[in-house]
């Protein structure tokens, strides 16, 4: 059966609605959001009330949960000062504008949602705020899988979609110092694991101007990766009547996105 | 002259114990470097003695090198040094009685020296940690599975990682590994094969077990303060 799993909406309205849209015409029922609801785009309560009455099981984003508890990234998530003054313009925009209703679900929402052998999380099993990136480390990237006790881990956060397989893995270990002191050796294989990265309907960070999101079939475990076309022009103009940065819809409309990608993304949120 | 490592944890407060590691040590040939990695106050005795001698050694005392472990990280969640938290991670584990007696072994006087301890130190290619590179309280030992070891390993790219907080004393390799990666994306596929090299988690043990650790062979030792030093230079055994 198939079903399809979005992330990082980020406010978009248009953009959501053409991905609702498109997971409809391919008779997909079963969806399941990975997070940052708000944050960055001028319709923050209109997309929470689009999830809230489709119903659609959803985990917290950092964005999500920067709303509610206060700003709780450190300065890495930015590549700039200028960048980072915009976000926060940005996070207490939003703030100003959710309802109360709105932050309560925001604020309730989980840190991920198991289904039988899958884990969604917004980041990764560890902190909604680190970037589970294309070429980490692929030990580390399945490390998170493995202690996540997940066989497919569903995530968002980079705005970058992707498919990862990570296979055939061995690790040898040797005891030294070994107490009898015969050295103590085995190999342990490493299970097949995949990391599923849902992209951004809201902000797209992969060079193109489209909203992504993926299909999943548990049935031949396939994964597919959608692009979808919005109205790119209504979102713009709503950023810029909502008195947002003006940037946020220059890079919506170029597929710039990637203006607010930090240098080192790899890097582990400490707060 | 050969360059040593003498890596201690878990003194809890315990200042004869010290000094037999520093007497020890004195008695160990090579240039050594003493490393304490954390827990060195606890609740079961008071602390000061032990903290004053460590801030200010004896002029014939090794200088200690040291780092915060769980049980400074617990008085400082406690004393207000960690923002709104406190240290109920230990209220829930071991008892309101427990906190107490942790914050009566220490005098406030300490606080700001401990509150501005490291949580690790990175010398050479190698990380010297109470807990983990994820968190100070975590258990690394030999039943730790290999990724979960090889990733603490990764966070803080070193090729050799010495861990206080299990309190044993262990010299685990990582000698291979391997992990074939597949990624599919906007662009298309992209195989490749990722390799470990070499690398190495060290439990060096607490209170009068400590570990010597010999830079240049990356040996170590595990030694029991008192205990003669012919007897520990025959070989690389617990005695």
């Amino acid at each position: 059966m198939n079903q399809a799993v979005i992330s990082c909406l980020h406010a978009n309205l248009p953009a959501v609605e053409a991905v609702l849209k498109d997971i409809e015409l391919q008779g997909i029922t079963n969806i399941t959001c990975l997070g940052d609801l708000v944050g960055y785009g001028p319709q923050p309560n209109e997309v929470i009330e689009l999830i809230r009455d489709k119903e659609i099981p959803t985990c917290q984003g950092c964005w999500d949960e920067d709303v509610v508890d206060g700003l709780d990234a450190c300065d890495c998530s930015y590549p700039s000062q200028l960048a980072e003054k915009r976000g926060h313009f940005a996070h207490q925009w939003t703030t100003d504008k959710l309802t109360t209703e709105n932050k309560d679900y925001l604020a309730n929402l989980p840190y991920s949602i198991r289904k039988d052998k899958c884990l969604f999380v917004h980041g990764s099993p560890n902190s909604q705020h680190e970037y589970l990136l294309p070429d980490m480390d692929a030990f580390a990237a399945l490390e998170r899988v493995e202690n996540a006790r997940a066989e497919i881990l569903f995530c968002g956060h980079t705005h970058q979609p992707y498919i990862r397989e990570l296979a055939d893995g061995s690790i040898a270990v040797k005891i030294k110092n070994a107490v009898p002191k015969d050295t103590q050796e085995k190999e342990i294989q490493l299970p097949m694991r995949r990391i599923v990265n849902a992209g951004s309907v809201g902000e797209p960070r992969h060079g193109g101007t489209k909203a992504t999101y993926v299909v999943y079939n548990d049935v031949t475990n396939e994964v597919k990766i959608r692009e979808v076309e919005y109205d790119i022009e209504l979102t713009c103009k709503a950023i810029i009547d909502a008195g947002l940065p003006p940037i946020f819809a220059w890079r919506l409309k170029n597929g710039f996105e990637f203006a607010e990608q930090a240098e080192d993304a790899s890097h582990v949120c400490e707060r | 002259m050969i360059e040593r490592w003498a890596l201690v944890s878990g003194l809890k407060g315990d200042l004869d114990t010290y000094e037999l590691i520093q007497k020890d040590l004195k008695k160990t040939p090579g240039n050594i470097t003493l490393f304490v990695l954390g827990d060195m106050i606890g609740p079961e005795k008071n602390c000061n003695r032990l903290l004053h001698r460590l801030i200010n050694p004896k002029s014939n005392d090794l200088q200690p090198w040291c780092i915060y472990g769980w049980w400074e990280e617990q008085i400082l969640l406690e004393s207000g040094y960690r923002g709104d938290q406190r240290a109920e991670a230990l209220r829930i584990s071991k008892g309101e009685e427990v906190v107490k007696s942790l914050t009566n072994a220490v005098d406030k006087s300490f606080l700001d020296w401990i509150a501005a301890l490291q949580f690790g130190f990175v010398e050479l290619d190698c990380g010297l940690i109470h807990g983990s590179s994820k968190d100070v309280g975590e258990n690394l030992t030999l039943d730790t599975p290999p990724l979960t070891l090889l990733d603490r390993l990764t966070r803080l790219q070193v090729n050799r990682l010495f861990t206080a907080r299990s309190k044993q004393q262990f010299h685990l390799e990582l000698t291979e590994g391997i992990v074939n990666s597949e990624v599919e994306d906007l662009n298309g596929n992209r195989k490749k094969e990722q390799k470990v090299p070499q690398k190495a988690v060290i439990g060096i043990g607490a209170g009068k077990n400590y570990t010597l650790y010999d830079v240049g062979t990356d040996n170590t030792q595990f030694v029991q303060a008192g205990y003669k030093t012919e007897k520990r230079i025959k070989g690389f055994g617990r005695l």
